[in-house]
């Protein structure tokens, strides 16, 4: 069908308003209706042209090129619905024909349309019903023929021969929304009803597993429908939080210190001490910025809502401070007030007191900071000005005593045994366990026995070993070798999946190896850990004597720098799926029982320094060389060829005389030396030992790089030498900066020495231009020589 | 007994010279000897102190008035003198050709004078 003709061949006139402009003018012997609608300014596109919807000058459209003009996207479902509905919903529902719509997009761009919508309705509607007007995001608005399509395929692209873009059909528009949206209840109820159909199924099977045991605690019945819903919905960790100091986990004696400690703010507090009352401390979470973590600590501190929700003052709860930046711990300290709180000083909250700082940041309540290592450098400002307390580890009685409340509370057969075995395996972990009992409550397990807790690989924490215990791990040999197959997470999971009693098929020495393997893989930095192994494996005792071990052991540090290159060089990270295996051939190498004191890796960092250090006095070197000699004198070459040689020719012979009565060839020897050092701009400076005595060095000191310590060092030039080649010769004047000589008159030290002063000599013969050229010269003595004695004979006067 | 006669050089007034006495040693620049050169310049500025400019070097100085004033003598030795009026051979003579009563005195370091003072780099 051609475009452009409607169904009941009603011709489809393009209103003249809404043709292109130059049409308009055109027809102008027709009648020229003024555009209903105000133009918008557009440059007039070609395409214009082509949107003819007169039937009588149908013509065959013109391919469209669609590569320079960009294709629209539709405009959302939900306008289009709209925009649907309430056209189709006016003109097409009493007829019930749907109308398909044709998008050949590369049509689309149709100017000159009004810019508001409801004219546009209204006169397309006015002239033409049949019209539907459809906006891209960019505001340009379309006309599309609205036909019956009989066929009812979908879309369907005029121009078959053009390659169209994602085959002959676009299905999605094809499709009705109305039908899509059926679609889309359709699976949801499918899914709703997929998931009854479990649930029911599960009730089902709880239901025959309850008849076997009587539940003496709770309803069972309602239980897991109860126990269904809240365990979706809430975790026991969650529910189990401790709310009473009895469900406190830790030992009593931290407990107490802390109440005591918190107890000792009653008097800033509340200005006086309180009966037993134990502030409540209101948890916020935080995961803030640094501007909202001082607006916070603000908040919790200082401002009215310092009294808090329930009427009481807050205390300030800071958890993984560690992980807070030195700036937040900064903040904290800043708003220290004194630790000793003057015991009559007002307790009001805001601004009270003494300002202390600029901010007036007294602090008034209570803040505690919970981190998990000590030591980070972020705490160690804080560190000073807070009470620390350590938690002790959790004590398994404790933590099983606890199991046994939250698993009678949720109805759980659970025995000591079972959650002993529980707490060994989380490691004494109160969240992993519960979480572990949730996760095996969840899948319908209400009896929990040692088998589950061995087998069930869920709940574990992801642990970061220390440096020092994956070490420790390495070069000790563990010393109970006890079966414990199936509770060792480091194990492979086909190995579990032995029986019991297969448990003899994984020899010691392969426990010990996946133990390693385990703890060197969650181990955070294994270029630390290379490095420990580096530096401690010669303190043990080693075994055999042929040393044939750390050659082994040496090969492997090779390999795992190979693989460590290669797999940054090339980026073929999948090789870092080998370096763990060094731990572990070390284990098999030095592992002993009796292990001496591991001590922290420091050869590498000294190493670098050192490296580094060298590099620098190299380039200060070669960075000095005369121009003349710096094309020769290239890094590399200095240090491996000349440096030594240069040293050994800086330091001849010299009699540690003065100069003065050196022979020609010597003072040749003392000029050629300085010379030499002159142009490698090396110099003795004068500098004082830690015990006191003064030395020469050579500056920059490129002894250092030439000196190996188990060499035996080159005769060094004495001192007497070195004071003489870095002190100036005696007649060396001053030059100003043109290079003319400063003349210094000198003076004789006392009054009445009839005699001149050396150097004097070199002044008058460096002398240039002088001011006023005279004849004579003046020698200045100090002092007047009115004292002098001289005998006169009568004869001389005769 | 010895005597030396001093007698004044002719019967008008003496000339008045002044004595300047510089600390230290003049020597010559060149070879041919103090004997005719020129020393230097002197000066007075407007306060009167004496200014003396001995090669690039200037010294101030200040005049004071001697308390016991010198005389300058000339020697006359006999064999080149007249005969006095008894034609005897007269001895030695001194004559004297000017008074000395105050003197410039340079006790200060000289100061060089530099002509061309270079800028800051």
């Amino acid at each position: 069908q051609p475009a452009g003709s409607l169904p009941h061949g009603r011709s489809a006139a393009l209103p003249q308003g809404l043709r292109g402009g130059r049409e308009a003018e055109e027809a102008s012997g027709s009648l020229h209706v003024s555009p209903p609608a105000p133009r918008i300014k557009r440059p007039r596109l070609q395409v214009v042209k082509r949107l003819n919807f007169r039937s009588e000058e149908m013509e065959e459209l013109p391919l469209p090129d669609s590569p320079r003009i960009d294709v629209t996207p539709p405009p959302s479902p939900e306008d289009l619905a709209e925009l649907w509905d309430h056209e189709l919903g006016r003109r097409w529902s009493p007829s019930g024909r749907v109308p398909w719509l044709r998008v050949p997009w590369s049509l689309l761009r149709a100017s000159d349309a009004a810019a508001d919508v409801g004219l546009t309705r209204a006169s397309a509607a006015a002239r033409n019903p049949d019209f539907v007007h459809v906006t891209s995001t960019e505001g340009v608005r379309a006309y599309l023929v609205l036909r019956a399509d009989p066929v009812a395929t979908g879309v369907q692209s005029p121009l078959l021969h053009v390659p169209w873009r994602g085959g002959g059909q676009l299905d999605l528009l094809g499709v009705s929304f109305a039908s899509l949206k059926e679609q889309v209840h359709g699976e949801r109820r499918e899914r709703l009803l997929q998931e009854a159909q479990r649930l029911s199924d599960t009730l089902r099977s709880l239901g025959s597993g309850e008849e076997e045991a009587a539940q003496p605690v709770g309803a069972p019945e309602e239980e897991p429908a109860d126990g269904q819903d809240a365990s979706t919905h809430c975790l026991w960790v969650d529910e189990f939080a401790p709310r009473h100091y009895t469900e406190l986990l830790s030992d009593d004696f931290t407990n107490r210190c802390l109440l005591k400690w918190l107890k000792l703010w009653d008097l800033v507090v509340f200005g006086h001490e309180r009966p037993s009352r134990k502030p409540r401390p209101s948890v916020e979470p935080a995961r803030v910025s640094r501007e909202a973590f001082r607006t916070r600590i603000e908040a919790a501190t200082q401002m009215e809502s310092v009294l808090g929700a329930g009427g009481k003052p807050n205390c300030l709860v800071i958890d993984e401070i560690d992980g807070a930046p030195v700036v937040g711990s900064l903040i904290i300290l800043n708003r220290k007030g004194p630790q000793e709180a003057e015991p009559q000083g007002p307790a009001v909250p805001s601004g009270g007191g003494r300002r202390r700082r600029a901010e007036g940041a007294l602090l008034m309540r209570p803040i505690i900071c919970i981190c998990n290592d000590q030591f980070a450098p972020s705490l160690r400002q804080l560190k000073q000005q807070a009470f620390l307390l350590h938690f002790p580890p959790t004590l398994p009685s404790r933590l099983v005593q606890r199991l046994q409340e939250v698993s009678l509370r949720q109805g759980m057969r659970t025995d000591p045994g079972v959650l002993a075995a529980l707490c060994e395996k989380t490691d004494n972990d109160i969240r992993a366990c519960i979480n572990t009992l949730q996760f095996l409550y969840s899948r319908g397990q209400r009896e929990v026995s040692v088998r589950d807790v061995q087998a069930t690989r869920v709940g574990l924490k992801d642990q970061r070993r220390g440096l020092f215990s994956v070490w420790q791990e390495v070069f000790q040999l563990p010393r109970a070798q006890r079966r414990r197959v199936g509770q060792d997470p480091a194990l492979p999971a086909d190995t579990l999946l032995l029986g019991d009693g297969d448990a003899g098929s994984l020899t010691s020495a392969s426990q010990r190896f996946y133990r390693v393997l385990h703890a060197a893989a969650s181990a955070g930095e294994h270029e630390k850990v290379v490095q420990g192994l580096f530096d401690n494996f010669l303190r043990l005792r080693l075994r055999d004597s042929s040393l044939g071990a750390v050659c082994a052991a040496l090969d492997w540090l090779a390999f795992d720098d190979l693989l460590a290159g290669a797999a940054h060089h090339s980026q073929s990270f999948q090789l870092l799926r080998y370096p763990p295996f060094l731990p572990v051939a070390f284990h098999v190498l030095f592992a002993s029982g009796h292990t001496p004191r591991i001590i922290f890796p420091s050869s590498q960092q000294e190493a670098q320094n050192r490296m580094s250090q060298m590099r620098n006095l190299i380039q200060t070197l070669v960075s000095g060389i005369a121009p003349a000699m710096r094309s020769r004198a290239t890094p590399q070459a200095l240090l491996l060829d000349a440096l030594c040689l240069l040293l050994d020719i800086l330091a001849p012979k010299l009699r540690p005389v003065s100069t003065q009565l050196y022979s020609t060839r010597e003072k040749q020897q003392l000029a050629s030396l300085v010379g030499t050092m002159l142009a490698y701009s090396l110099t003795y400076r004068q500098e004082r030992t830690p015990d006191g005595q003064y030395i020469y060095r050579l500056e920059p000191n490129v002894e250092e790089l030439c000196r190996f310590p188990e060499l035996p060092a080159r005769k060094p030039l004495t001192y007497q030498a070195k004071q003489l080649i870095a002190l100036p010769p005696p007649h060396q004047p001053e030059r100003d900066f043109f290079g003319r000589v400063v003349v210094r008159s000198t003076a004789a030290p006392s009054a009445g020495v009839w005699g001149g002063c050396c150097g004097q000599d070199s002044v008058e013969r460096l002398m240039g231009t002088a001011v006023g050229r005279s004849e004579v010269w003046f020698r200045f003595n100090e002092g007047v020589s009115n004292a002098v004695r001289r005998r006169l004979y009568i004869r001389d006067l005769l | 007994m010895v005597q030396i006669v001093v007698s004044s050089a002719r019967a008008g007034g003496l000339a008045e010279w002044v004595l300047m006495e510089l600390q230290g040693e003049i020597e010559a620049r060149y070879s041919t000897g103090l004997a005719g050169n020129l020393l230097g310049d002197l000066h007075y500025t407007t306060e009167g102190t004496p200014v003396l400019i001995v090669g690039h070097h200037i010294l101030y100085g200040k005049i004071i008035h001697l308390e016991k004033p010198f005389a300058v003598l000339v020697k006359h030795t006999p064999g080149d003198q007249y005969c006095d009026e008894l034609g005897r051979e007269t001895g030695t003579r001194y004559l004297v050709t000017a008074l000395i009563k105050d003197k410039i005195l340079f006790k200060t370091r000289p100061k060089p004078i530099i002509t061309n003072v270079p800028k800051k780099v």
